[in-house]
């Protein structure tokens, strides 16, 4: 009886998260390339910016012509990863919840689906429509705890040099989360 | 990278896979049913893919002598970009390459990003789920795997 009781006194307890870890920001020697990152309720979520020059030679060697895939690599895209290290189960996003915004107002960005109808509209091929589409954040997705990671472009849309705020949205357990970067600059 | 599998908790048959290797051969999973499969769906140009391939190929070299196998699907790229990319990774892998030139599998088997691995049960069921790049040669991972073929 005295452990139902405990087990019943857990189950309605709230669960208590600690407050968002502090945003962490990088630069690559190498590159040049800036990083932020953030870990809020186990779940780690981070941009790199992925330099125009860097995605046109991506993208040129599976098979793109430098104008068909110019307007992607100079639309502000990231190296995204969204990772659950130790959320107290699945992580579920839509990619279409997440938002970005200028100066507090908020701004649409395109989705995978987009991208692909306007190559496909540029008569890119079909093994670098292949390569595009797989190389994108997904769209959807879940993680398990411990591990379950991805790693993709994300394009905002925004001009070289904007600096804006991105907030990655999850649910869990019927509860919802979200992490926001703030301060992220588009590469120059 | 990581190092969990995820168990499935109501292991269901795995979808059809059939596809040609290196060597244009036709290769059906179903023909490796009695053995755990581990099918890696991956390509050259996805950074976690690279760097887990090598520990995937000590995981084979560790386990082929437990009933073990392991079916690396490349995600639309030809073999000529498959074969350059072999010898740029260390230990190069032996194991079974096949091609899957139109992404097809991706729906089959629910996959939304690369890589992503299932572990396949002597039986054709669904076991285990990786979703993002492992090191396949911990000891954790090995475990898990091999209790599999037992």
């Amino acid at each position: 009886m005295r452990s139902l009781l405990t087990a019943a006194v857990i189950c309605v307890l709230p669960v208590f998260y600690p407050v968002q870890a502090q945003q962490l920001q990088s630069v690559n020697d190498v590159t040049g390339a800036r990083s932020w990152s953030r870990t809020h309720a186990g779940v780690y979520f981070s941009l790199t910016q992925i330099l125009p020059e860097q995605g046109d030679a991506f993208y040129v060697n599976r098979g793109f012509s430098l104008e068909q895939i110019r307007p992607f690599t100079t639309s502000c895209v990231y190296m995204t990863v969204l990772r659950n290290d130790s959320a107290p189960g699945i992580v579920h996003f839509v990619r279409g919840n997440w938002s970005i915004s200028v100066d507090g107002e908020p701004r649409e960005f395109k989705t995978v689906d987009q991208w692909v109808k306007k190559l496909t509209a540029a008569e890119a091929g079909k093994p670098a429509l292949i390569a595009f589409r797989w190389a994108q954040f997904p769209p959807e997705q879940e993680y398990e705890p411990g591990g379950d990671w991805n790693q993709g472009m994300l394009s905002v849309g925004l001009p070289a040099g904007q600096v804006f705020d991105i907030t990655a949205r999850w649910d869990l357990r019927g509860q919802s989360f979200e992490a926001t970067l703030t301060g992220v600059e588009c590469a120059k | 990278m990581t190092h969990k599998l995820t168990p499935i908790r109501t292991p269901s048959v795995a979808p059809d896979l059939i596809f040609h290797n290196m060597d244009e051969e036709k290769v059906d999973l179903k023909d490796y049913r009695g053995k755990v499969v581990v099918v890696n769906f991956w390509a050259t140009w996805c950074p976690p893919c690279r760097r887990e391939m090598g520990s995937m190929e000590r995981l084979y070299q560790a386990t082929r002598d437990s009933n073990v196998e392991i079916l690396a699907v490349n995600i639309g790229e030809d073999l000529d970009t498959v074969f350059s990319f072999l010898g740029t990774v260390e230990p190069s892998p032996t194991f079974p390459l096949l091609f899957d030139t139109d992404a097809v599998s991706m729906k089959q088997w629910k996959v939304k990003g690369l890589p992503t691995t299932y572990i396949v049960d002597s039986e054709g069921r669904l076991a285990y789920r990786a979703i993002g790049g492992r090191e396949f040669d911990h000891p954790a991972i090995r475990k898990a795997i091999t209790a599999l073929g037992q």
